[in-house]
């Protein structure tokens, strides 16, 4: 049973099947935890990419492991946390074409979003001082130094995602490495 | 614009590799250094690899045999007055660089461009020492390693670089087998300052020295991220004191703002002289 909730700038999804519920998408941390309080007697797996798993985990049991997909790209590669193992969770990922990388890292963004936001911000801050054009910003990570794709080709269309993990990384750890760029 | 004679100073990794690609585009190329055992292996080294390259078939003899004409080994007193453009490549030392300059400016021609591949210092501050009227045509052009297979130009404006001069090297470039970046001359221009992330957050992600994470990250930002290389296996290839030390310029160049600061890692590592594939220990070991 697929159900869609589109609130604001949220763009969930949920996924049932027996006795699991997988949350897809881009919410607001309520929104995330209202689904988890609404699941209570459910085997809850969700989308946190924007925020800390750890900080979930701990207020809701029924939480078993959460993943980052907000920052996947066509081949759908992203990371896991399983905070109990399940087969019938990551069988059921794969069936909808995503490949998973189980981490054992728990980290606020998880790993590729934190430090792809932090790079996707500097590319800002050099924009807004005119350092370079977007384009030539892209261009120069793509051909300088080997990256798959520029930091605007990445934050293009998920710059509220970049936002809200920014945000939150500076609540969890208050190190002004994690303001925002006023362009984002 | 039209380039065709080149000077290259410094025929270090970066200057011969400069060199190279400029031959390879048809220039007629002097390469200079102050040590002639450095110019005769550079040479060679460019001859040996041009001779893979006919191996390989992906140039002919003749090219090749073209390309080895237009390259030239000199010393600095006897390269042409009246070339189009010099690129300096030497050692990374302000005072040494001034003075070179100065010296470049009273030698060359007045529609001489000179440029430098400069990866920490402001141009504009290069260029001081140089006349009002070569400030125009004092640029960076900022070469990535391997020159000749690396497609950026990072083309940075000095404060009084003519605009259009930049222009027309970004344009020449871009019909070359290069990609350029016009960039403004600030603090690690565009690549060394937006990359910095990319080593930065993993070391706070981490922490502190733990292996298995540092392997598991490396492999997310591969497997999930699409890099071609992890943050650690990276640092450990470029070299720990040689990223720490650019991580510190650009940190001190932004008045130590935050964002900018080096991992207290790194400095420890630096410290007791693991400087990562190089001295056989960095993030990883390598016996």
């Amino acid at each position: 049973m697929v159900e869609n909730r589109n609130v604001g700038f949220t763009n969930m999804t949920n996924v049932q099947f027996e006795n699991i519920l997988i949350n897809f998408g881009f919410g607001t941390k309520e929104e995330k935890k209202q689904i988890l309080i609404d699941n209570s007697h459910k085997d809850v797996f969700m989308d946190l990419t924007c925020f800390d798993p750890q900080e979930f985990y701990s207020t809701f049991p029924q939480l078993k492991g959460s993943f980052a997909a907000l920052f996947c790209d066509h081949d759908k590669r992203i990371e896991v946390h399983m905070k109990d193992k399940n087969e019938a969770f990551i069988s059921k990922l794969q069936e909808l074409g995503f490949k998973t990388f189980e981490t054992s890292i728990l980290s606020c963004g998880f790993v590729f979003p934190r430090t792809i936001v932090q790079i996707i911000n500097e590319a800002h801050f050099a924009l807004e001082e005119n350092v370079a054009s977007k384009k030539d910003i892209d261009r120069a990570m793509k051909f300088g130094v080997n990256y798959p794709k520029g930091p605007f080709e990445w934050s293009q269309g998920r710059e509220r995602y970049v936002l809200v993990l920014l945000n939150e990384l500076f609540e969890k750890t208050n190190d002004k490495r994690y303001v925002a760029s006023k362009l984002i | 614009m039209n380039l065709k004679k080149i000077v290259v100073i410094g025929a270090g990794t970066m200057g011969s590799g400069i060199a190279q690609w400029f031959a390879q585009q048809m220039c007629f190329v002097e390469l200079v250094d102050n040590s002639e055992d450095q110019l005769k292996k550079a040479l060679a080294e460019i001859h040996k690899s041009w001779d893979k390259l006919v191996e390989k078939e992906k140039l002919t003899n003749s090219q090749v045999s073209q390309m080895k004409k237009l390259l030239e080994i000199k010393s600095l007193n006897l390269v042409s007055k009246d070339t189009d453009l010099v690129v300096e490549a030497i050692i990374e030392n302000l005072e040494i660089k001034k003075t070179l300059f100065q010296d470049l400016d009273h030698y060359f021609a007045p529609h001489t461009i000179i440029s430098s591949n400069t990866s920490s210092f402001p141009i504009t501050l290069m260029s001081e020492a140089v006349s009002a009227e070569r400030k125009k045509r004092f640029v960076g052009l900022h070469f990535f390693n391997p020159a000749t297979i690396m497609k950026l130009v990072e083309v940075i404006k000095g404060e009084k670089t003519d605009a259009k001069l930049c222009e027309d090297l970004y344009d020449w470039f871009d019909s070359k087998d290069k990609k350029p970046a016009l960039s403004k001359d600030s603090p690690g221009f565009i690549v060394n300052r937006v990359a910095r992330n990319f080593y930065g957050e993993p070391l706070r992600i981490v922490d502190v020295e733990d292996e298995a994470k540092m392997r598991e990250v490396d492999q997310i930002l591969k497997d999930v991220g699409g890099f071609k290389m992890g943050p650690f296996e990276l640092m450990d290839l470029i070299g720990i004191d040689v990223n720490y030390s650019v991580t510190c310029s650009v940190w001190e160049a932004y008045n130590r703002e935050s964002r900018f600061a080096p991992h207290e890692l790194q400095k420890k590592m630096v410290e007791e002289n693991r400087f990562g594939r190089k001295s056989k220990r960095g993030f990883y070991k390598y016996d």
